[in-house]
């Protein structure tokens, strides 16, 4: 493609066409293409907000510390649990799994970049856009109030007069686009940007987990954003959709959001899956027990993730026989969630572990995980759950899965891959008071949410008398939100202070853990073009394999050292996607559009002015700067080792803007 | 300080269930959690409680073997720098693997059995009529009461010539009933008791833990539910789907009475109010002709009368005084000793919004009506003539804090 490019070189562009140059500074960031940037900036953005939604989990928690709690209000209190749950699922979790799937998917398949370079960059500042869009709710005062599941009717005009929930309905719209084009976008990736060799079953598991997760994006997605495009008509322009009064059924709400919504669970957990399976080998310094299952129950979990929506429902009047079926449907998926446990234990079982930090919060996954799945089976018992739902027992249940599976998930990630990401290691000492006071903290605080929700305990209830028998376990978990604070607070000092370190110590080398895929061929941090050279990859685990081969009695043996094996990211004048402003003036467009729907149309005039010019300049500025490097062997004829396998399923050209 | 609710855990003997998060207490008694799921005190509530104790069981077991996994793990298999040699490089296990997918896989099955007969039988009926005495005519009673909650307070409807032909297809404009009240649901024992369960604005949900699950109160449709207790008591109930603003304070009571006590409180129940006579009382019902009975029918006033409010009613005030909580079940009616809460009744009139957050303005709650001092005395001594105050013992088992 590129060849094609230069034979018919465009007429040199002028003005605002010409692509921004340059890697340094500020500008760099607004307008990097570069797939690492991304995930660093998705990173650094999801952290922010990470601060922001548990803060407001301790506001939550002070409230909640003693009987009638007077620290927040009936009213504030609405809207901070309701925040706290939209910015935790889809700011937080959400943007985390997209930083490590975009700084790392195109490193575990060998690729330049991802796909589509600039459609990256429009994900993450639509992403940022939706963000800040619905934090402006605070600002305006006016926060959402209608909890984060916004059940009709009470987020209809009449019952939530306020601006907060069309702060929802729209920011999670604009959220949404972030999440589909970047879904889209790493599909494509995937598919056809795998280096040489390396077939399907060659994938790191991670990749496989982040490549269901974008299915799961691309046919969810969807479904919400018709839900909340029905609110917006019904709140903006009058109509009635869920308005029980002119007829609407308010569970077609609840069917829309949970179709949605399940798939979503599994959105959020399955990249901690994927990089759980990455460092639980690699601390083991075994294999991923049984590999096939561990890809396939994934994508059995995608699959029948689809199936089980209504089982947030069966308290809400859908008939007893759909609630049958989904109650079953709901207890065989924990089936291949078992197996995934069972496999990680396998994987350890007969290891020669090393606990490091990133193995610590992994093994903390699979533990706390476990506790989540178990009390998700009693829940898919619909019976038992008609005692269950909307009680903390449901909270304890989701947390457990969500913090304790995908939190505790990321953070395993952010140690272990933080040399490839910034050149140098967080400190162990600190990392081990960060997971400890995590856990402890986390098991302090969730753990007792099972019994105040069996003693009766409801969600989302502002405060509670005394007399229920509430008092000790929830002053119990307030306590316990604090020490995951602190804990939360040590990583944030281990980044500071192992920053600071970094400058004077020797650099990290270059397979600090003794790792497997092909992420850790480049050098620490990985160089901006990724790769010197495609890698042929003939074998799963292709990095540990060329580090290791077997004696004549199957011993694993050293048979080259990682200096010998990964490239030295000396390669020049290559060729990589030019960097663009379009991106960023598009995304800006959408929070305007939105407060325009909320305010005065004049705003959507604004943005729609934004929108437009981003799509166009987008159009027309070159696809690449022509002045660029085209140095290197990118041009997709240079083979070093040929392969049968390569011609169908690998695409070897640097991606284009 | 162990709290009752950890002693009484630790010799139920439900040990497996520590398996649910490290748990170190699950169970309480009634006396220091009345909302407590594992307390169950009727038949309904009991077959839940025999389903998912086995399941926890289950569930414990599992947890066992986990996280025994992980410990062995954690001590066995840890480097201890010993060598540099690689373990053993096992790459899976098919049969292991194949084994631990149908393990589950059956056991699930088996649980799934036992799940749907209960969950069937939690969904089917199975009433029998219950004599009553209506205005002195016996009747034949199919025993089902209708429940409507809007924000933020549940009533309670029993037609007692059957629901067959009472249209419930819209729930802010219901057919007189026999019977109105609020907040406290009173059922005879030993009989199930059909629950219709409709909602005035939004969704809310239905919640008595002692005698069943929960059914959410969904807006434009009639949710079938029961309840059914085996002795007399006071069974604590709490809104459990989040209905907005005053969501926490949107509680109720199921007061289970011997049926023959069931059939006095339905005598004194389908009696209209008596005229007031002492004179405060007469200028109480002035100031109540005026502002209150805009939104709240007192028998025999202002009978079938509307609410100017956006779910089209406001409790049902003819026999106010037979119950012990008002406002959403919230406050006590009464003080220990059996005298009014004046105190609290008092403030409540005066502004009512700053004792429980509402939309007043917005026509959801009761809004400040701007009494005068006087006129609040003169309402209290009117609504003291609506209905007779409970037995001393009722007033102590609805005492809410």
């Amino acid at each position: 493609m590129s060849k094609t490019m230069e034979i018919e070189a465009p007429a040199r562009p002028i003005g605002v066409y010409t692509r921004p140059k340059g890697n340094t500074g500020w500008r760099d960031w607004i307008t990097t293409v570069d797939h690492k940037k991304i995930g660093i900036l998705y990173g650094a953005t999801a952290m922010i907000f990470f601060a922001i939604g548990g803060l407001e989990a301790l506001l939550i928690r002070l409230q909640l510390a003693t009987p009638n709690g007077t620290v927040l209000g009936a009213d504030t209190y609405n809207r901070v649990f309701t925040m706290h749950g939209v910015t935790m699922v889809f700011l937080v979790i959400m943007p985390l799994a997209a930083a490590f799937a975009n700084y790392l998917l195109p490193l575990q398949i060998g690729a330049r970049d991802v796909a589509f370079p600039r459609l990256n960059a429009l994900s993450f500042w639509v992403f940022l856009a939706g963000g800040l869009f619905l934090n402006m709710a605070w600002i305006v005062g006016d926060a959402p109030d209608g909890g984060w599941f916004a059940y009709a009717p009470n987020t209809g005009m009449i019952f939530s007069p306020g601006k907060g929930m069309d702060y929802y309905a729209l920011g999670l719209q604009i959220t949404g686009i972030a999440s589909l084009v970047s879904a889209m976008n790493l599909i494509v990736t995937v598919l056809n940007m795998r280096a040489p060799g390396m077939t399907l079953f060659k994938m790191p598991v991670f990749t496989w987990m982040i490549l269901v997760v974008q299915f799961l994006l691309l046919f969810a997605v969807p479904v919400i954003t018709v839900a909340l495009f029905l609110l917006m008509f019904d709140r903006n322009f009058g109509a009635n959709f869920f308005n029980p009064e002119m007829g609407a059924d308010p569970l077609l709400w609840q069917h829309l959001f949970w179709i949605f919504g399940h798939p979503e669970v599994y959105i959020l957990i399955l990249p901690s899956f994927g990089i759980i399976s990455e460092v639980i080998p690699t601390f083991s310094r075994k294999p991923l027990f049984g590999y096939p299952f561990m890809v396939f129950s994934g994508i059995a979990i995608g699959f029948m993730g689809w199936g089980v929506w209504a089982h947030h429902m069966f308290v809400s009047g859908i008939g007893p026989i759909s609630v049958a079926a989904f109650s079953v449907s709901t207890m065989f998926i924990a089936v291949p969630t078992g197996v995934k446990i069972l496999n990680w234990l396998a994987t350890m079982w007969g290891g020669k572990i090393r606990f490091n930090t990133p193995m610590l919060f992994a093994t903390g996954v699979v533990s706390m995980f476990t506790i989540g799945g178990l009390s998700g089976v009693t829940h898919s018992l619909a019976p038992a759950d008609t005692q269950q739902t909307d009680t903390y027992y449901i909270v304890a249940h989701f947390h457990y899965v969500i913090f304790g599976g995908s939190l505790l998930g990321i953070f395993a990630g952010f140690y272990f891959w933080w040399p490839k990401v910034f050149g140098h290691l967080l400190g162990e000492k600190l990392g081990k008071w960060n997971f400890w006071l995590m856990i402890i903290g986390f098991n302090m605080t969730f753990g007792p949410m099972h019994i105040l929700g069996l003693q009766g305990m409801s969600r989302r209830i502002d405060s509670y008398s005394p007399g229920f028998g509430f008092e000790f376990w929830n002053m119990f978990a307030s306590i316990g939100s604090f020490v995951i604070a602190l804990g939360v607070l040590m990583f944030v000092i281990n980044i500071i202070t192992s920053a600071r370190k970094a400058r004077t110590a020797p650099p990290v080398g270059l397979d600090p853990w003794d790792a497997r895929s092909l992420e850790w061929f480049t050098p620490n941090p990985t160089p901006a073009h990724n790769f010197d050279d495609d890698i042929q990859v003939s074998s799963l685990d292709e990095f540990w394999h060329r580090k290791y081969g077997e004696d004549e009695n199957g011993r694993v043996v050293r048979v080259a050292t990682a200096e010998e094996v990964c490239q030295d990211g000396s390669a020049t004048d290559t060729h990589l996607p030019s960097p663009s402003y379009w991106p960023v003036i598009l995304a800006a467009g959408l929070p305007f559009v939105a407060f325009g729907l909320i305010y005065t149309l004049w705003f959507c005039v604004l943005g729609g002015i934004l929108i437009f010019m981003g799509i166009y300049g987008w159009i027309f500025e070159p696809v690449d700067d022509p002045d660029g490097p085209h140095g290197h062997h990118d041009d997709g004829d240079v083979h070093d080792e040929p392969s049968d396998e390569v011609s169908t399923e690998t695409a070897e050209e640097a991606p284009v803007g | 300080m162990i709290p009752k609710s950890l002693r009484s855990f630790l010799r139920s003997g439900r040990f497996a269930a520590l398996a649910i998060g490290g748990l170190a207490a699950l169970t309480g008694c009634a006396a220091d959690a009345p909302l407590d799921t594992l307390a169950p005190k009727g038949p309904i509530s009991r077959s839940i409680d025999s389903l998912s104790d086995p399941v926890f069981l289950v569930a414990g077991v599992v947890f066992v073997i986990i996280f025994g996994a992980t410990a062995v793990i954690w001590w066995k298999f840890r480097d201890d720098h010993s060598t540099d040699e690689f373990p053993e490089q096992v790459h899976g296990h098919f049969r292991a693997e194949i084994g631990w997918t149908i393990g589950p896989a059956v056991i699930m099955a088996v649980i799934a059995v036992f799940t749907l007969i209960s969950h069937f039988d939690l969904n089917g009926q199975d009433r029998t009529d219950i004599v009553v005495s209506v205005d002195g005519e016996r009747t034949s009673w199919d025993p089902e009461v209708v429940i409507v909650g809007q924000q933020w307070w549940w009533e309670f409807r029993y037609y007692f010539d059957g629901l067959e032909g009472v249209d419930l297809s819209d729930a802010r404009h219901l057919p007189p009933a026999d019977i109105v009240t609020a907040n406290q649901l009173v059922i005879p024992t030993g009989s199930e008791i059909g629950l219709k369960i409709l909602s005035r604005d939004v969704i809310h949900s239905y919640w008595i833990p002692a005698l069943n699950g929960k059914r959410d109160a969904v807006p434009g449709r009639v949710a079938p539910w029961k309840i059914e207790a085996e002795t007399p008591g006071v069974y604590f109930g709490q809104c459990t789907e989040f209905c907005g603003l005053s969501h926490a304070r949107m509680q109720m009571q199921t007061i289970a009475v011997d049926p023959a006590d069931f059939q006095t409180w339905i005598d004194e129940q389908i009696q209209p109010a008596v005229e007031a006579t002492n004179a405060a009382a007469v200028r109480g019902q002035t100031v109540f002709e005026g502002q209150c009975a805009r939104c709240h029918v007192v028998n025999g006033m202002n009978d079938g009368g509307g609410a100017d409010l956006v779910a089209n009613a406001a409790p049902n005030l003819t026999h106010l005084m037979s119950r012990t909580t008002f406002a959403g079940g919230i406050f006590n009616l009464y003080e220990p000793d059996g005298s009014l809460n004046r105190t609290q009744l008092e403030a409540w009139l005066r502004n009512a919004p700053a004792e429980k957050p509402a939309y007043a303005e917005g026509r959801r709650g009761m809004p400040a009506m701007g009494l005068s001092e006087s006129q609040i005395d003169d309402v209290v001594a009117y609504l003291q003539t609506l209905g007779a105050a409970p037995d001393m013992d009722v007033i102590a088992a609805t005492e809410v804090d």
